[in-house]
């Protein structure tokens, strides 16, 4: 039972590690047109979020949930 | 100033955006950028003139080599309005008014697949002083489809307070500050209180498909020190005591969320959402959720519509006006917050941009110009009517940017 969890594991520990088998879920380069521009950026405007952020921060019992860099940007 | 501690919130957040983005990888194309925004917030209330702040920001970055970014900006808040009347022992709200004036720095080197930034900032007014250093570092894995991002904040902050020596323990008789004259200067009968606040904000993003980018984070937030509003009393228990608000000195906070990116070529749009949970050592609960769809109109426009829901229980020692006046505090905490109440909002807003992109071929000294105007309007749902400021039910906010890229 141990050695077939190991096994599995394993075989999830040698996908994930694998450049070639995530690369058949990896978007390339040429793909990433949409994913460039600014309307796509989860954090497209550190001003104008610092401003959201000013308002809400006053207003609400919460934090958090802003992220910090986010993938998708094309410009590499 | 009667809203000190969002501000040491607020600073530590804006830190970490700015230091977000000095990390980010810089656009070959833009390689300065200058930027001026002007937000005004007026929240009217029922019983007196509310609060109206008007925070202006001022920004310029640039990319040298196109490895080390820097940046650099000032912002101000200039707050007018009265306190108000429920909480508050004084039955009349008192007027006041104050300036905060916040400046930052930052530095950040990038590489092909990641990079690190600095950032320190500095907040001054009245009865507040805040410093605070914030370092953000991202990697991007597997050909760019992951971004592993870590972002560290510390508030080094100071907070004006009454000296309270002379109620030796006894929470009851804590004397509220009656203003900020005096303060950090060493006068009779007030005192530099100290609050140190650790923020830490790990994340992955995932480029999923051509279209969709998702991230998953979280938000671990440590305060250590006073946490009160100095100048806020309130009433507890029918002998008609009206002592300092009092609040515990350690809190920790956590939050999980999770965002996504979604476009849609076809329309020229996109949509953005946000869901995140959140919890804390004085048992505030909150689930938030922020949706935004932002569409080209033409070569030159960007609209966009934005909803944005929240909703909280309150902290285990709230209770409203009412609570406290008659079963008297739980336990030895007290507080008018709204922010520790019971509640929930919706924001509902449009923003709108025009873009000014001279052609390449044109000898050109800029390479676009942004200007945009935003109106967002937020509801407050108060659980009670004698929660904190249930005079003030809504509030609208009204911006104004302009930006240069160079």
């Amino acid at each position: 039972m141990h050695s077939q969890c190991f096994s599995k594991l394993l075989i999830l520990a040698a996908l994930l590690v694998g450049g070639c088998s995530i690369s058949k879920w990896t978007v390339k380069p040429h793909q990433r047109e949409l994913l460039a521009d600014r309307i796509m950026q989860l954090d497209s405007d550190p001003q104008e979020r610092a401003a959201e952020e000013h308002v809400l921060a006053n207003r609400e019992g919460a934090i958090g949930g802003t992220g910090t860099s986010g993938g998708g940007c094309g410009c590499n | 100033m009667r809203l000190q501690l969002s501000r040491s919130r607020l600073i530590a957040g804006l830190v970490l955006a700015i230091a977000a983005a000095s990390a980010r990888p810089a656009r070959a194309t833009n390689t300065a950028e200058a930027a001026v925004r002007t937000t005004m917030f007026d929240e009217p209330s029922s019983k007196n003139t509310g609060v109206r702040v008007y925070h202006p920001q001022v920004d310029v970055s640039a990319t040298v080599a196109s490895t080390l970014a820097i940046a650099a900006g000032y912002s101000a808040d200039v707050v007018t309005g009265a306190t108000p009347a429920t909480f508050d022992a004084v039955s009349a709200a008192t007027k006041f008014s104050d300036t905060r004036h916040l400046g930052h720095v930052s530095a950040g080197f990038d590489r092909a697949d990641g990079g690190i930034a600095f950032s320190f900032a500095y907040g001054t007014e009245s009865d507040y002083r805040s410093t605070v250093f914030s370092a953000t570092t991202h990697h991007d894995l597997y050909e760019h489809n992951f971004t592993l991002a870590l972002a560290y904040s510390h508030n080094w902050d100071r907070v004006c307070d009454a000296d309270n020596t002379a109620a030796a323990g006894q929470v009851l008789y804590l004397v509220a500050l009656p203003s900020s004259a005096g303060c950090f200067t060493n006068t009779p009968g007030i005192v530099t209180q100290k609050l140190n606040i650790d923020t830490l904000e790990p994340s992955l993003s995932w480029t999923m498909t051509p279209r969709l980018v998702i991230q998953g984070g979280a938000t671990i937030q440590i305060l250590d020190g006073f946490q009160a509003n100095p100048y806020r009393k309130v009433l507890v228990g029918s002998q008609g005591h009206t002592p300092q608000e009092h609040l515990p000195n350690f809190r920790q906070r956590y939050a999980l969320f999770f965002r996504l990116a979604y476009a849609f070529p076809e329309l020229r749009a996109s949509a953005l959402a946000m869901l995140r949970g959140y919890e804390d050592s004085w048992a505030v609960r909150a689930i938030t959720a922020d949706v935004t769809g932002t569409k080209y109109i033409g070569q030159f426009l960007l609209v966009s519509g934005r909803a944005h829901w929240h909703e909280q229980g309150g902290a285990s020692f709230y209770r409203d006006a009412e609570g406290y006046r008659i079963l008297g505090p739980a336990g030895q905490y007290w507080t008018g917050d709204r922010e520790l109440s019971p509640m929930g909002n919706y924001l509902f807003g449009g923003k709108i941009a025009f873009f000014r992109r001279p052609q390449q071929e044109r000898s050109s000294w800029f390479v676009e110009m942004e200007l945009g105007g935003k109106y967002e309007f937020l509801l407050y749902r108060p659980q009670s009517e004698f929660a904190p400021n249930a005079d003030r039910k809504f509030a609208h906010i009204v911006q104004g940017a302009f930006a240069m890229r160079f």
